[in-house]
């Protein structure tokens, strides 16, 4: 005769399991940890460039890259001051917690570990892809989305999951936007639907109109974080 | 694409219970795959066949039941379901939408028999 148990638990993955023990990590250090997420073209890299230059002096910065090739980002990053370490992903399309605690460890590339406890923000540059990073935590305290307007204005509700868990939502490209058909009040009004409570922040990396706001935002959650 | 280490977490979990059951043998898996928790019924569904397959238990059979998104509209109030990902309100057509379920992917339950083939009542 057949049993059954009933058990209802959610299932917790090797990544998850992961996650945490980043999370800790981070946590035990106060770093802010950030994941920004964006469909390639987006101005992950270019945002994180400019808050390099006009953050570096500031706080203590550091990058790990997603690409599935080169490592042009993690230059670009170097050349904007930001210690960057990349990893390439080959055919995978997200980043997973494993491969960030590897690049942790072997931050310099010559084996020696990034230093969390002598950093502020850690920013985790996701693969540019709207759907497969959402569902991977890197044991991150804060989600960036970036989107940018020549995208169109419709992304949220296009690909909502990535949208449904963004604690910050980054427009970029607002310089273009005369050139372009998108309404800021119909994407801000799908981001509100989807993240109530996420910030939105308009701006633009080329022009660095907007940029001051997203820097007070990264100041005030890495002042959040470090008091845990 | 992930649903092979999505089936390997699952399988994990089942060998856990399965240990504390040691006088049991898995007939059965019952799976919930959120429509919002960005896995693949149809992969997990094959993934799973995989990972059965080599096991302790190849013939266990896995049932996968989908779950919708339940959604609240905020505009209107309407309560509503999907099973796709456009999360418009059916009554209003706005997108000031609450997902308040199918985000999960749960192992419901199991079925098991004791393993001498004796019946067992519970």
């Amino acid at each position: 005769m057949v049993k059954r148990i009933r058990l209802e638990k959610k299932i917790v993955s090797e990544n998850d399991r992961l996650a945490r023990e980043l999370a800790e990590r981070f946590r035990a250090a106060g770093v802010l940890a950030v994941n920004l997420m964006s469909s390639p073209g987006a101005g992950k890299t270019s945002l994180l460039e400019e808050t390099s230059r006009r953050l570096g002096g500031e706080l203590r910065l550091a990058a790990i890259e997603g690409d599935l090739a080169t490592d042009r980002d993690a230059q670009r990053l170097r050349r904007a001051g930001m210690p960057t370490r990349q990893i390439n992903t080959g055919r995978g399309c997200h980043l997973n917690a494993a491969q960030v605690a590897e690049a942790i460890q072997a931050f310099d590339g010559r084996g020696k570990p990034l230093d969390l406890d002598a950093l502020d923000v850690l920013f985790i540059e996701n693969v540019g892809n709207l759907i497969c990073p959402a569902q991977f935590d890197l044991g991150e305290r804060r989600r960036v989305v970036v989107a940018s307007t020549p995208e169109g204005d419709d992304k949220p509700i296009k690909y909502p999951v990535v949208f449904d868990t963004a604690d910050c939502v980054v427009l970029n490209k607002m310089d273009l936007l005369e050139a372009t058909f998108f309404s800021c009040e119909a994407f801000r009004r799908y981001v509100r639907g989807l993240a109530p409570k996420a910030r939105i922040l308009e701006l633009s990396c080329r022009t660095g109109a907007g940029l001051e706001a997203w820097l007070d935002w990264i100041r005030a959650e890495r002042t959040a974080a470090k008091k845990g | 694409m992930h649903e092979l280490s999505l089936a390997q977490a699952i399988w994990r979990q089942v060998v856990g219970e399965m240990e504390r059951r040691p006088q049991y043998r898995l007939a059965a898996l019952s799976v919930v795959v959120g429509a919002f928790s960005g896995a693949d019924p149809e992969s997990l569904g094959f993934a799973m066949r995989l990972v059965v397959e080599e096991s302790a238990w190849p013939g266990a059979e896995t049932r996968i039941r989908t779950e919708p998104v339940a959604l609240k509209c905020r505009a209107c109030g309407r309560a509503y379901e999907t099973e796709t990902l456009d999360l418009a309100c059916p009554g209003c057509g706005g997108y000031d939408v609450e997902v308040t379920g199918g985000r999960d992917l749960r192992l419901e339950s199991l079925e098991v028999v004791l393993d001498d083939g004796e019946a067992h009542s519970s």
